[in-house]
């Protein structure tokens, strides 16, 4: 008989879900865009669930973590903070991983593991510069959609600084390039080594060692994980499954307590 | 040479600094990098060595260094630590490190461990109590074991006629930038604040004879040249730094000529000269703790406000109508002494603005338009 | 009418009861008294037109003592100041004055108050001074704070310099500079005393600070059982007493008193912590004293004790001579090279066995949190245990969030529990 667990991420504006069978194999993911306080999670819930054709009542055990985590205190049999399971899903998809370099969508986490342990790291929570949030700001006054970001910031031939650490004078910024008609392109280019460079000033603080790994939605956007791979002079590994990772290191300790509790049982 | 090549050659250096430092360093020449403040860097030209003074970057982001320090430490302690870490400090063969505030305190271990087994780092901890015998003292204890740091880089001794001709060099480096700033004063048109800044930061990077020699040529033009008749308005800048180009435009922008500086970078280290007689060593303990009205340096007088009188009087001395304040982010000194310095400045009907500076800002938008109304106001 | 009056009859009944907080201990309400006696004895000073001084916490207090000069500590105030939750207003007050809100939350407070701005918290208040008494082993923003004080108020400082250490030990030509700075200290302090310094006074100060010091050390090293008999963040307001009333015999009387309950519990096997302890960890840098309650309630929920505070090493030194007492007061949490900073807290995490650090970037204070990021990866590399950061303030509420806390002390404690398995041979 397989043993499942439920992994839940509430993020600020995403719900993600994953379940695993026997803390080995991905069954089923779900992800809606968006995040806590809103409908987000619940359906998240019900799309994992449909989409392998089980039931909560299936499930073993059920995490939660994420920014919205303490609301699914009915639902889940436990919560953690996203940091560990960030560092529990990179390193099951990677087992070699050191440095885990997550952006979400309002902050940025730096991860040392140490043998599939978080040993170490630090948060960047107390201003947008640098998260998704930066780049959604930019996406509204640039008249793009985030999701092009990354492909319009490699169509880049010039270099456009934009050096504000503060997003509100980034923005203002960004509009005194357009009124000078600087290329979109560039002023992207420009807002991704922008991003990197704050992603790698908080990167320092922790250190960089390989295997590098980034997690979060934020490292779909293929300009700014190459900005980051030439600020920090290291690659940077990155699973098709990124935006799941915090869902997976869910499940993944799910399945671990659930096995602690049949031992202790 | 003209008045403009002179400047020219000023210009270069303020620009290159690097070039300089490979122009010395061809030569045989050992370079030791010098932060501030009050460092004696008579003990490095003593040694036969090149001192280069560090006062951050206006082309530099913080990065690396974040390795170390938290946000809220100023970019020239920080830069510092950055050029360290990303090889633009390779060549130096030493740095001094002093410790007269609470950020280049702690500092000082970040750069000393970050450069274990690549650059020695030579401490200096200056007295505040620095008047009293026991306070000189301590200085010359410092001093001396500076001495013998550097002798050990420079593989040779320093004596006492080393130290006497090097105290001889600074005086005469001080008192041609006390020429120039008077001069500059008298003569805004051809000396620009951009012109007047290059002139002030170059001599971080030059050995100040050769420094000294263009500038007592330069002052002896600038004096040979007729009455100015300045249409534009005056200031005198204070603070610790303000020498990003985009900063000096601004005051070029507005006609607005700086009349004299009670700034870090600029005259505060060339206000006081070291006793060419007797014993050297002395000599430099006591220009330190002759220092005075500053505001890393303890006052025994502090019931008084003994540094807003100093800074009135340089305002009202130089002719100038208003004074600019550049609060380097995170200062804390400077930051506590405000209040009283406008006090000063209030009481004797002084106009003046207070500005934030940081070395990492490109955007000087809010900068400008505060100069601007401040020079229609003036 | 008759509802109403029924309702109102009823509502005491309806009311829930409210626990009754558990009274202090004696240690504790011996400390706590040790403590509000200095702040009666200034006003019992200035009743009687004596001059009363402003200092700083690690001045020698043994030389105010010696001249029977009452004292008091703008440091402890503003802490006290900010853990009754006037600290934002006072803030704001320097604020208005012209002191950018990047400088200490101590000494915003302090010269708000200084200025003429009262204090809510009574306990607090102290009367203005008549002299000031600088020592900046604890950092060089107080050179300035208490310039400004003697500036405001045209009264004398006393200024005992204790210049930074690169190195562990004390060099002699810092002893000497410093002994000089003591004799000047003392004579200009007999001027505003009014009368000369009793070598035998001084020596009975220096004789309780000892004891103090002793006293104050055998506490903190209760810690080290396990489980540990009281709620390591208990010392934090029991440091009040180091801070403010070390050269009183009835301090170190008061910290024995703590010792023998804490002998107490260690023997029945009981503790004064409100929870159980599952983990243990050193909480690195001052505590933000606003938010006292949201540092404590993660803690608690998780199970994790404070068992170790760098205050232990930092403030009982012990010292027999003018030689080694000058070495002492050279060695303050913020005057020392970073060897011996890792020193001092590598030495208490073993020696009261804790499974992480939890490390407090203090906004007010930049000496302190200046080679914090390095010892961190020291602790890291040294002790073996994970740690993490969160962004606070001593004084200054607005510079602390408490979500932000919860998730880094989650974080930690996490880490610390997979930790814990690695050490224990779980498999992951």
């Amino acid at each position: 008989m397989r043993i499942y667990t439920l992994g839940i991420d509430i993020g600020s504006t995403a719900s993600k879900c994953v379940i695993l069978a026997d803390g080995k194999e991905m069954v089923s993911k779900s992800l809606i865009p968006v995040g806590a306080g809103t409908s987000g999670p619940q359906r998240a819930i019900n799309q994992v669930l449909e989409d392998c054709g089980l039931k909560k009542e299936d499930m073993s055990y059920i995490l939660a973590t994420g920014y919205g985590r303490n609301s699914m205190l009915e639902l889940a049999d436990q919560q953690m903070s996203e940091l560990s399971c960030h560092a529990k899903g990179a390193y099951f998809l990677f087992p070699n991983v050191h440095t885990v370099i997550d952006i979400g969508g309002q902050d940025v986490k730096i991860l040392q593991i140490d043998n599939g342990v978080m040993t170490n790291f630090v948060m960047n929570d107390k201003c947008a510069a640098g998260t998704g949030r930066f780049l959604d700001v930019m996406a509204r006054v640039l008249e793009v959609k985030v999701e092009d970001l990354g492909a319009l910031g490699e169509q880049s031939t010039k270099d456009v600084s934009i050096s504000s650490t503060c997003t509100v004078f980034a923005e203002s910024e960004v509009i005194s390039q357009l009124a000078q008609n600087a290329n979109k392109c560039d002023i992207i280019n420009g807002i991704h080594r922008s991003v990197a460079s704050r992603v790698s000033g908080l990167a320092h603080r922790v250190g960089v060692r390989d295997l590098v790994v980034m997690t979060g939605g934020v490292a779909q956007n293929k300009g700014v994980v190459k900005a980051l791979e030439e600020e920090l002079g290291h690659i940077i590994h990155i699973s098709p499954l990124t935006q799941y990772n915090g869902a997976l290191g869910a499940a993944l300790f799910a399945f671990q307590k659930w096995e602690n509790e049949q031992q202790e049982g | 040479m003209s008045i403009d090549a002179l400047f020219e050659e000023f210009k270069t250096v303020s620009e290159h600094p690097r070039r300089q430092l490979l122009a010395y360093k061809e030569q045989g020449k050992k370079i030791i990098g010098v932060l501030p403040y009050y460092a004696p860097e008579e003990l490095v030209y003593a040694a036969g060595m090149v001192p280069m003074g560090i006062w951050g970057s206006n082309q530099k982001t913080i990065s690396l260094a974040k390795e170390y320090c938290a946000t809220f430490y100023c970019t020239i302690a920080q830069l510092a630590l950055e050029m360290l870490l990303d090889g633009t400090m390779d060549d130096l063969d030493g740095l001094i490190t002093p410790t007269i505030c609470d950020t280049l305190r702690p500092m000082s271990q970040n750069y000393r461990v970050a450069m274990e087994g690549k650059l020695k780092c030579i401490f200096l901890a200056h007295p505040q109590n620095r008047r009293p015998a026991y306070g000189i003292q301590f200085t010359m204890d410092q001093y001396n074991y500076i001495k013998r740091e550097l002798e050990e880089i420079a593989g040779r001794s320093v004596t006492d006629e080393d130290l006497r001709n090097a105290i001889k060099v600074y005086n005469r480096s001080r008192a041609a930038r006390r020429n120039f700033a008077v001069l500059a004063n008298e003569h805004p048109d051809v000396v620009t604040p951009t012109r007047r800044s290059a002139v002030f930061r170059s001599s971080w990077y030059m050995l100040k004879d050769e420094h000294a020699e263009k500038l007592e040529k330069l002052n002896a033009q600038l004096e040979a040249l007729p009455k100015c008749s300045w249409k534009g308005k005056k200031v005198v800048v204070s603070g610790i730094i303000y020498d990003n180009p985009k900063l000096l435009q601004i005051f070029e922008e507005n006609k607005i000529a700086i009349a004299a500086d009670d700034v870090a970078q600029e005259s505060r280290p060339c206000l006081v000269d070291a006793s060419e007689k007797g014993d050297p060593m002395m000599a430099l303990a006591e220009q330190f703790a002759n220092q005075d009205y500053d505001v890393l340096l303890y006052d025994e007088a502090s019931a008084e406000n003994r540094r807003g009188e100093f800074v009135v009087n340089l305002v009202k001395n130089s002719g100038a109508q208003g004074l600019v304040l550049f609060m380097q982010q995170f200062c804390d000194p400077e930051e506590m002494e405000y209040p009283s310095l406008k006090k000063a400045l209030n009481d004797a009907g002084i106009l003046h603005i207070k500005l934030g500076v940081d070395q990492q800002m490109r955007d000087f938008g809010q900068a400008s338009t505060a100069i601007q109304a401040f020079a229609d106001v003036l | 009418m008759a509802e109403t009056e029924k309702t109102t009859a009823a509502a005491p009944e309806a009311a829930p009861v409210k626990k009754a907080p558990k009274p202090a201990s004696p240690g504790t309400q011996a400390l706590r008294q040790a403590v509000s006696d200095v702040y009666a004895a200034a006003w019992e000073a200035k009743k009687r037109g004596e001059p009363v001084g402003w200092s700083s916490s690690k001045f020698p207090c043994e030389i105010a003592e010696a001249l029977g000069l009452a004292v008091v500590y703008p440091e402890n105030q503003a802490a006290g100041i900010a853990a009754q939750h006037d600290g934002e207003r006072l803030c704001q007050a320097a604020e208005d004055l012209g002191f950018d809100n990047d400088i200490c939350g101590y000494a915003r407070i302090s010269l708000a108050y200084s200025s003429g701005v009262e204090t809510t918290n009574e306990s607090r208040r102290m009367p203005m001074p008549d002299f000031v008494l600088c020592c900046n082993n604890i950092c060089n923003c107080m050179t300035k704070w208490y310039e400004n004080i003697a500036r405001m108020h045209n009264i004398p400082l006393v200024m005992i310099d204790i210049p930074y250490n690169n190195q562990v030990q004390v060099d002699d030509t810092y002893v000497a500079y410093i002994r000089g700075q003591f004799d000047a200290a003392i004579e200009k302090m007999e001027k505003i005393a009014g009368r000369k310094f009793d070598e035998k006074k001084f020596d009975e100060a220096c004789a309780a600070a000892n004891r103090t010091a002793k006293a104050w050390l055998k506490v903190c090293d209760y810690l080290q059982y396990k489980p540990a008999p009281m709620s390591g963040f208990d010392l934090f307001n029991h440091m009040a007493d180091v801070v403010t009333a070390r050269g009183k015999e009835q301090t170190a009387q008061a910290f024995e008193l703590l010792a023998t309950e804490l002998e107490e519990h260690v023997k029945n096997g009981t503790t004064t912590a409100p929870f159980p302890e599952k983990y243990r960890v050193m909480f690195e840098g001052i505590p933000c004293w606003p938010d006292l309650r949201a540092l404590f309630k993660p803690l608690k929920a998780h199970g994790v004790n404070v068992t170790a505070v760098v205050y232990a090493p930092a403030f009982g030194f012990v010292y027999n001579d003018m030689d080694s007492m000058i070495r002492a007061y050279c060695k303050a949490p913020n005057s020392v090279c970073i060897e011996q900073g890792v020193e001092w807290r590598e030495d208490i995490c073993r020696a009261n066995k804790v499974d992480g650090i939890l490390v407090h970037y203090n906004r007010s204070c930049k000496p302190w949190s200046g080679y914090m990021a390095e010892m961190q990866r020291r602790f890291n590399r040294d002790l073996g245990v994970p740690t993490a950061g969160f962004d606070g303030d001593q004084a200054d509420p607005r510079n602390f969030n408490e979500a932000q806390y919860e998730t880094r002390v989650q974080g930690l404690v996490e880490a610390m529990e997979q930790n814990i398995k690695v050490k224990e041979g779980k498999a992951q």
